[in-house]
């Protein structure tokens, strides 16, 4: 009697844990397929700061990033690019590329306080990165050419700003993404 | 009659595809696991050059380096490290980290050419890395202190030659008060 009861509570348990193990594993593999193509296809992230404005918001703008044409070296001039702080290894920042190496750089050393400009020529296997607003960007003109091998995106799509997503969601629209990447047209000087 | 050797043909074929792409998502799964254990906790590489004699071959030793110590901020002074390169990002290579942020290295700046040292102080989020072999490296001492961000796994085990099989000590590590 108790040897049925216990072969009784055995299958039972057995079926659970098989059940359990088998939906286990079905959302580890979607988490997985989902970390695959968040490492090397495509990211989105929220940014959030003065360095980028008016590209992005103060509060924060959330965007889409792909990572292949990092692997593949064809970033250029002119793009919105995530890259690794190299001087706080777990940020992760956003700014603009300006130079690749050998490229000659041409910068306001500190706007806030004097018209001076400065020339570099940016060394073998690093890139010149600058934020968009100069003003208060903590960038390239303080910590100097970063390796190449510190940029982790490209930014290619801004969705909407963080605060209407929410309203998005709601409504399920499909995501504004604006091509305004480019470069406001009253950023370089002489 | 036509029909029937068509269904017959169906039949065949499909079952054909259901094997093949069964086998082929067991393999693409199998590799998927492979690659996150290269990625996230454990990687081999083989390394080859002049600069980490006697540590390393300059044919090629073949040895173990882990992720996670990394990630953690686990790494000290005397320890081998796996980084990319600063001057060629597709280039990975094995040095031995000799001080972190805000330490103060010193360094013979050219031993092929005089005995003059250098002290610097390694700035924020940057770590010194230098050859065993000083005499043929390019390492910090040529490109600067490195970001920590391009370290990418740190040398625990060295397996190949057999007969040099074994965990790696810091014993190689030079003098620091040269």
């Amino acid at each position: 009697m108790v040897g049925l009861v216990g072969r009784l509570w055995n299958l039972q348990y057995k079926s659970i844990v098989k059940e359990a193990s088998g939906k286990t594993l079905a959302v580890a593999k979607f988490f997985c397929v989902l970390h695959v193509t968040n490492t090397y296809l495509c990211t989105f992230a929220l940014a959030y700061g003065p360095s980028m404005v008016p590209t992005f918001n103060l509060t924060g703008d959330m965007y889409l990033a792909e990572r292949l044409s990092i692997k593949f070296g064809k970033v250029g001039p002119g793009d919105v690019v995530l890259l690794r702080s190299p001087e706080s290894p777990r940020k992760v920042m956003v700014k603009r590329l300006l130079g690749l190496e050998s490229h000659s750089i041409t910068y306001v050393v500190d706007p806030m306080k004097s018209d001076r400009c400065d020339t570099i020529v940016v060394p073998k296997g690093h890139v010149w990165v600058e934020g968009d607003n100069i003003y208060n960007s903590r960038d390239s003109r303080q910590f100097g050419p970063v390796p190449y091998g510190l940029l982790e995106g490209k930014v290619f799509c801004k969705v909407t700003t963080f605060l209407s997503l929410a309203h998005l969601m709601l409504n399920f629209d499909a995501v504004n993404c604006t091509s305004s990447l480019s470069q406001p047209k009253n950023k370089r000087r002489v």
